[in-house]
């Protein structure tokens, strides 16, 4: 409990203001970067960053590698104080604005006095959004923070405090690959959620998913999804029935569109189903198979089928025609390797199988139309092109045949003008 | 003399006599002939090699009606020739066929001469004109090998020209110019292509010219017993009795090159691309294998020299000695006689277990 939260607060604990406004900063804070090398003499901090260094300081440590650190902005910014005072107490003294440690609410805040900065920040890091705050507060965590929550997570709960990085940095909290165990570190901790009343098997589920192995053992950061592309980042909350569509569809374009326009999504409205989530579960989505749309017990039909229904016939229509096409891909892929064998150029039936293969991933998506004609028309396409390819196949296997004739006929022909040489060497006069 | 209507082929004998000196051409061949000695049977591997040769000449052109000659378009002109082209299959594959077979048949052909001692005076420019042979169907064989634009072919392009790069002084120039730049690239291809089709078959020509013109005029090497010994010498006319065994000989090559496209046709796999990484176990042709191993054997440093530089000094080194053989050994000394057939077997010992290796690695 509280595994993520105190050292949170650990680290602002040195905090020595809060509510820090643009218009407080030097007018250059920020857009005078410090030299790539990055000494820590050259880092700003002053005479606080000297002291908690000499002291062994976390936080001083952390910060040499800080994406604000590096920016210029010193540590005054946040926490008030005088950091030209070598004295501590003179740098703390009433008058320096030095504040102690920064509440939850307020870490939101003094984040947020710069962040949320359109022209602060636009002079500065100009791609950088502006509405994480007014995100955040539409959050569950802000909403939280907000009736006084404070184990939630805020800024640096998951962005860190001192060692802030860049977002694509991959040593950053918030890097993709690092964002699911991120947010596992409370969500996933059973004790530290027990108050809230929520299940901890998110992350364990999202690691065994397509997502997660994409993400976490391919690293595939551009492709899978990690927490925040499903449930936002700032504005983190679960989505809604009505939004599931919506997300997945940000992905799966073509999938989304194709269930909206079917009987289905209608049906599932009525009954309050979680349109994609329904199938294919939340956290642990795993890889479809023809098994898993059949109308056998235990199929994902089957949570609302019964056998004999509609449904359940349109489902064994899947299964059997599916089933039936990668039969014939089995075939294809023997003949073709025979053909092959054989020294036969098979090329052109592999085109004709891979167009199969792609007409084939293509039927798969139009499942979700939940259209037997539909679906039948591509699977009219595989099976044109399993035909062209099979047949291709036979024709090599001919060709083979044909050309070993040929070269027995040639062969004999070969033979009888060797012999016919033979015979005129032997008519030849003798040596001497 | 006058024309017959009666008969048009001595018609046309009488019109060619009148004109030009053919009754000296067939007075010469009549009188032509070949020793027979125990070595006579490797006699017909030059007539072989020539056979093979015109088998690459009639299958070269006809490949090149539909063979187009750049990187875009290679790859899928091969496939078009296999694929579609009628017998286009077989006209490819008894060109890769031959090509290999040329090379080994001339190896052979050079092996016989050398162990048979025939490269002693007075034939030495047909020695060093049959060792230029050699190493331009060694260049055909190595600018052929890219055309189909395969990856195969590309990477092992890269790997043969980065040996040549290692030459002191001349080698990085050599590569850039066959290279068409720094790296093996589209800009390769055509130069390749020139060099095939173009530069190499005419100073082949030249060379075939010259290497038959020297054994004409001085006939083919006879057994060294026979000058101890004249009364065992034995011989048989060219025509028509070498020349019917030599004939019967190509239809056997014929076949077995037929035999060998319907069985093995020449492969395609798939397109170069510049831009991948080279796949595993890059290997060259069968001919270049024994000295890409060599330079794998290679130590990284020997002495002031880069490991492969000093490698490619050995084989520079084996080579001219290889060149200069008639001059080492004129038959004056037996043991130089023996030291050098002693060298020539151990050449070939090694050549074979170097491509042994080389294949199986």
């Amino acid at each position: 409990m509280m595994k993520v939260f105190l050292p949170a607060l650990l680290l602002v604990c040195v905090a020595l203001s809060f509510d820090v406004r643009a218009e407080d900063l030097p007018a250059d804070a920020g857009i005078e970067a410090l030299p790539a090398d990055g000494k820590t003499e050259d880092l700003p901090g002053g005479q606080c960053l000297q002291c908690h260094l000499t002291a062994g300081d976390e936080v001083a440590e952390l910060w040499q590698d800080d994406v604000h650190a590096r920016a210029g902005i010193g540590c005054e910014t946040c926490h008030g104080g005088d950091p030209e005072q070598a004295d501590s107490d003179l740098a703390k003294r009433r008058g320096t604005g030095y504040q102690g440690e920064l509440s939850p609410r307020e870490i939101a805040s003094s984040c947020g006095g710069c962040h949320a900065d359109v022209e602060y920040m636009k002079v500065r890091k100009p791609l950088l959004p502006v509405d994480q705050l007014d995100k955040y507060w539409t959050s569950k965590h802000g909403k939280l923070l907000a009736e006084g929550e404070t184990r939630v997570a805020q800024c640096a709960s998951c962005h860190g405090a001192h060692g802030v990085r860049e977002v694509n940095d991959a040593k950053s909290p918030v890097y993709a690959v690092n964002v699911p165990a991120t947010c596992g570190h409370c969500h996933a901790d059973a004790d530290y959620m027990s108050d809230f009343d929520i299940k901890t098997d998110q992350y364990d589920d999202y690691v065994q998913s397509v997502h997660g192995k994409a993400l976490l053992e391919k690293n595939d950061v551009r492709g899978a999804p990690a927490c925040n592309d499903c449930h936002g980042n700032h504005g983190a909350a679960p989505p809604s029935i009505d939004a599931i569509t919506n997300i997945c569809g940000t992905c799966h374009s073509y999938n989304a569109e194709l269930f909206l326009g079917s009987p289905l999504a209608p049906a599932f409205k009525e009954k309050s189903l979680a349109d994609c989530v329904a199938c294919h579960s939340q956290h642990l989505i795993t890889h479809t198979s023809e098994e898993w749309v059949g109308d056998k017990p235990g199929a994902t039909c089957r949570k609302c089928h019964e056998d004999g229904e509609e449904g359940s016939e349109l489902a064994l229509y899947f299964v059997d025609t599916f089933g039936s096409v990668r039969q014939s891909f089995g075939e294809i892929e023997e003949l073709l390797a025979e053909a092959e064998n054989k020294g036969m150029d098979v090329t052109e039936g592999e085109d004709y199988a891979e167009a199969a293969r792609q007409s084939l991933m293509q039927a798969r998506t139009l499942i979700h139309s939940f259209s037997r004609s539909v679906v039948e028309e591509k699977v009219m396409e595989i099976s044109e092109n399993q035909a062209a390819a099979l047949e291709f196949g036979y024709a090599s296997l001919n060709a083979f045949e044909d050309r070993r004739r040929g070269l027995i006929v040639s062969s004999l022909l070969l033979l009888l003008l060797t012999i016919g040489v033979a015979i005129k060497i032997r008519t030849l006069p003798p040596l001497d | 003399m006058s024309t017959s209507p009666e008969n048009p082929d001595r018609a046309l004998l009488a019109w060619a006599k009148d004109r030009y000196p053919i009754g000296k051409f067939v007075e010469w061949a009549k009188h032509k002939t070949v020793p027979i000695g125990p070595g006579a049977f490797w006699y017909y591997f030059g007539g072989i090699s020539l056979f093979l040769f015109l088998i690459q000449v009639g299958t070269g052109i006809l490949l090149m009606f539909y063979y187009k000659g750049s990187a875009d378009t290679a790859f899928e002109s091969v496939r078009f020739i296999s694929a579609k082209v009628p017998f286009g299959w077989l006209i490819r594959s008894v060109h890769a066929w031959s090509a290999n077979l040329m090379i080994l048949s001339v190896f052979i052909h050079m092996f016989s001469v050398f162990f048979l001692r025939a490269y002693r005076k007075p034939r030495e420019l047909t020695w060093l004109s049959g060792i230029a042979l050699l190493a331009l169907l060694l260049g055909f064989g190595f600018s052929g090998y890219l055309l189909p634009w395969n990856e195969l072919a590309f990477f092992a392009t890269k790997v043969g020209t980065d040996i040549i790069g290692v030459i002191p002084y001349i080698g990085d120039p050599i590569m850039y110019v066959l290279r068409g730049g720094e790296e093996v690239t589209g800009s390769t291809l055509p130069r390749f292509f020139a060099l095939h089709v173009a530069l190499f078959p005419a100073l082949l020509t030249g060379l075939i010219v010259a290497h038959l013109f020297f054994i004409q005029m001085q006939g083919i090497h006879e057994p060294e017993a026979w000058k101890e010994h004249p009364e065992q010498r034995k011989t048989m006319p060219f025509f028509p009795h070498f020349f019917m065994r030599e004939l019967m000989l190509w239809l056997i090559t014929l076949d077995i090159l037929a035999v060998l496209a319907v069985f093995f046709p020449a492969e395609l796999g798939i397109e170069a691309d510049p831009f991948s990484s080279a796949p595993a176990g890059i290997k060259p042709e069968w001919y270049f294998l024994s000295t890409f191993e060599f330079l794998k054997y290679m130590p990284a440093h020997v002495g002031p020299m880069e490991g492969e530089e000093f490698g490619l000094l050995l084989i520079s080194t084996g080579f001219l000695l290889w060149c200069l053989v008639p001059w080492i050994d004129r038959g004056r000394n037996p043991r130089v006689t023996k030291i050098v057939m002693a060298a020539g077997v151990a050449i070939l010992v090694f050549l074979t277990f170097m491509t042994y290796l080389g294949h199986s690695a």
